[in-house]
C-alpha cells in the first residue's frame, strides 16, 4: 500500500515536471526563433521577387510576346520588350486541377515563379487567305479588285471559352463573364455540356494536356481582344501576390 | 395422349369451351381403349405476362434493367465527378532557396543584399519600358495607339495587311504575301507629303507591264500627308481609302486616317519605337 501510494506521488510529481519543462522549453524555443523566422521568411520573400524581377528583365530584353498575369493588381497584360501593349482586368482567378471520379489528382510539377512558354490559342484563330492571280499584264492594265474583307469581329468569331496552351502541361482558360447571358436555355445547356465533356476527356485520358490550368475571367469585350490579338507563342509569368480580392464569379 | 394446343394442358392459351375434349375418333384399325381415359384436371391459366414492344416484362427484364439503370448511375456519377476542380488562387508560401548563413547578424545582411539587388533590378526592369511617346498597333483589330508611358493620347482605326496571297502570271512566276509584320520597330524616316515609289506587285496587281525607267514608279498623293518609315519598305501612312479603315485592305503598311495621322506626327520622332502584335 505504501509502495503504490509513492509510485504514484512519484509519478504524478515527475509527470508535472516533464509538462513544465515541456512548457518552458517551447516557450523559450519560439521568443529564441522568432526573429530568424521572421529573418526567414523575409528572405524567402526577397529571393522570390528578385527571381521574379530577373525573370522580367530577361523577357523584355527577348523578342517574344509575353503576358504578365499579376493577382494582386488583378490584370494581366500582353508586353512585348518592356513596353504594355494592351491590360486586360481580371475579374476572376481560379486554380484548376483534374478530377478522375471525384478523386482529385493534384499535380506536383512546378508552375508558380517560372516562365510558361509557347503559348497558343485553342481552337486556333483561324487565317484564311485570299489567294489572288494576277491578269497577264497589258498597256492598259487590268485593275485586279481583291474582295473587300470582313470586319475583325466578323472575321474572327470568338469561342464562349478557350484555352492558351503552353509547354508541360500548363494552360490558361479564359472565360468571358456573363458572355451567355443572353443565350437561350438550350444554347447554354449545350455550352456547358460540351464543356464538360472536353473537361472530362481531358482530365481523364490526357493528363499531359492540362495538368495545371488557371481560368481566368474577362470581361466579354477583353475576352473577346485578347482572342483576336495574341500573337503566336507567347509566354507567360505569374507575378508575386495573392489574388485580388473580386467576386467570386466565373 | 399428346395435348393439343387448345387442351387445358397446352401452354398457348385456354380451351374455347369449358367442356373436356371429346375422344379422339378411333381409326378404323385401333383397338378400342379399355378404360376411358380420365379427364385432365383444370389448371389456373397462367399470368399474362406484359410486353413492351417485342421486349417482355419478366423478372428476367427487371432485372437486367435495374442492372443497366445502376452502371449509368455508376458511370453517371462517375463522370459527374471527372474535370476540373477549381478552386481559388492562392499563391503558393516562399521558401528560402540555396545557401543561407545561420546566424542572426548575418541573416540581415544577407537580407540587406537582397533588398538591394530587388530595389536595383526593379529600376533595371523600368528602364526596359519605353521613354516618352511610343506607338501600339494591333494589326488583328486594325487600332492604333498612341501611348505615354500608362496614358493612351490616341486610339484610333487603321488598316493592317491584308493577308492576301498574289501571284504573277508570266514572268519571274512570283509571289506576294500582303502581311504586316510582328515586333518592335522603330521610326527610322519622317516624310512629309511622301511620294510612293511603286514596287513591282503594285504593277502585277494592276495587271501594269513593270516599268524599266524608276521615275515611271513614282506616285504622289496615294500616301496621304506623311509617312514614318520603319524599314524593310514598311510605312505608318495616309490613305485614300478612309471608308476601308478598321479592315485589313493594305498591303502590309498600316494606313491611318488624315485627322489620326496629324496626331501621330504632331508626336513623331526618328528612333520612336512602333510596337506591332
Amino acid at each position: 500500500m505504501r509502495h503504490r501510494r509513492a509510485f504514484i506521488v512519484t509519478a504524478l510529481l515527475l509527470a508535472g515536471l516533464t509538462t513544465l519543462g515541456l512548457v518552458a522549453a517551447g516557450c523559450g524555443t519560439e521568443k529564441a526563433t522568432a526573429p530568424a523566422s521572421d529573418v526567414q521568411s523575409q528572405i524567402a520573400r526577397l529571393q522570390r521577387s528578385t527571381s521574379l524581377l530577373q525573370r522580367q528583365i530577361d523577357l523584355a530584353s527577348g523578342k517574344d510576346f509575353y503576358l504578365v498575369l499579376d493577382p494582386a493588381a488583378g490584370d494581366i497584360t500582353l508586353v512585348l520588350s518592356g513596353a504594355e501593349l494592351q491590360r486586360y482586368p481580371v475579374l476572376g482567378l481560379q486554380m484548376g486541377q483534374p478530377r478522375v471520379s471525384w478523386v482529385t489528382r493534384p499535380d506536383p510539377r512546378t508552375w508558380q515563379d517560372i516562365v510558361w512558354a509557347h503559348g497558343e490559342l485553342d481552337p486556333p484563330r483561324q487565317i484564311d487567305r485570299f489567294v489572288m492571280q494576277a491578269a497577264p499584264p497589258t498597256k492598259e492594265g487590268t485593275e485586279a479588285t481583291p474582295p473587300v474583307p470582313p470586319t475583325p469581329e466578323e472575321m474572327y468569331p470568338v469561342p464562349s471559352r478557350y484555352h492558351v496552351r503552353f509547354d508541360d502541361g500548363l494552360s490558361i482558360e479564359i472565360r468571358p463573364l456573363d458572355t451567355d447571358a443572353e443565350a437561350g436555355r438550350w444554347a447554354k445547356l449545350r455550352a456547358w455540356f460540351t464543356a464538360k465533356w472536353h473537361d472530362a476527356k481531358d482530365a481523364a485520358f490526357d493528363r499531359e494536356r492540362d495538368a495545371v490550368r488557371l481560368r481566368i475571367a474577362l470581361n466579354p469585350k477583353d475576352a473577346a481582344s485578347l482572342y483576336r490579338s495574341l500573337p503566336p507563342a507567347v509566354r507567360l509569368l505569374i507575378l508575386s501576390g495573392d489574388q485580388k480580392k473580386v467576386p467570386p464569379r466565373t | 395422349m399428346d395435348p393439343s394446343p387448345n387442351s387445358p394442358t397446352g401452354r398457348s392459351g385456354t380451351p374455347e369451351t369449358g367442356g373436356p375434349e371429346p375422344p379422339p375418333a378411333a381409326s378404323p384399325g385401333a383397338a378400342p381403349p379399355t378404360t376411358p381415359s380420365p379427364a385432365p384436371l383444370p389448371i389456373a391459366a397462367p399470368a399474362r405476362v406484359r410486353r413492351l414492344g417485342p421486349i417482355p416484362l419478366d423478372r428476367r427484364t427487371a432485372t437486367a434493367a435495374g442492372v443497366v439503370v445502376a452502371v449509368l448511375l455508376v458511370v453517371g456519377i462517375a463522370w459527374a465527378g471527372t474535370g476540373y476542380r477549381y478552386d481559388p488562387y492562392i499563391e503558393k508560401p516562399a521558401a528560402v532557396t540555396g545557401k543561407v548563413p545561420t546566424t542572426d547578424r548575418e541573416l540581415k545582411q544577407f537580407a540587406t543584399r537582397l533588398d538591394r539587388r530587388s530595389r536595383e533590378l526593379t529600376a533595371r526592369l523600368k528602364a526596359t519600358a519605353p521613354r516618352g511617346v511610343y506607338i501600339v498597333i494591333d494589326q488583328t483589330q486594325n487600332r492604333i495607339y498612341l501611348k505615354r508611358d500608362e496614358d493612351t493620347l490616341l486610339d484610333a482605326r487603321c488598316s493592317a495587311g491584308s493577308g492576301l496571297v498574289l501571284k504573277e502570271t508570266g514572268g519571274k512566276n512570283r509571289q506576294w504575301v500582303f502581311d504586316t509584320p510582328r515586333g518592335r520597330f522603330e521610326v527610322l524616316t519622317l516624310l512629309r507629303n511622301p511620294v510612293w515609289a511603286k514596287p513591282d506587285w503594285a504593277f502585277v496587281e494592276d495587271g501594269q507591264p513593270i516599268p524599266r525607267n524608276p521615275a515611271d514608279r513614282l506616285e504622289s498623293g496615294t500616301l496621304g500627308e506623311y509617312a514614318l518609315y520603319f524599314g524593310n519598305g514598311f510605312m505608318i501612312h495616309g490613305t485614300l481609302y478612309e471608308r476601308l479603315l478598321g479592315r485589313a485592305v493594305s498591303h502590309g503598311c498600316i494606313r491611318v486616317g488624315r485627322d489620326d495621322l496629324r496626331k501621330v506626327w504632331a508626336n513623331a520622332r526618328i528612333g520612336m519605337h512602333i510596337y506591332i502584335y
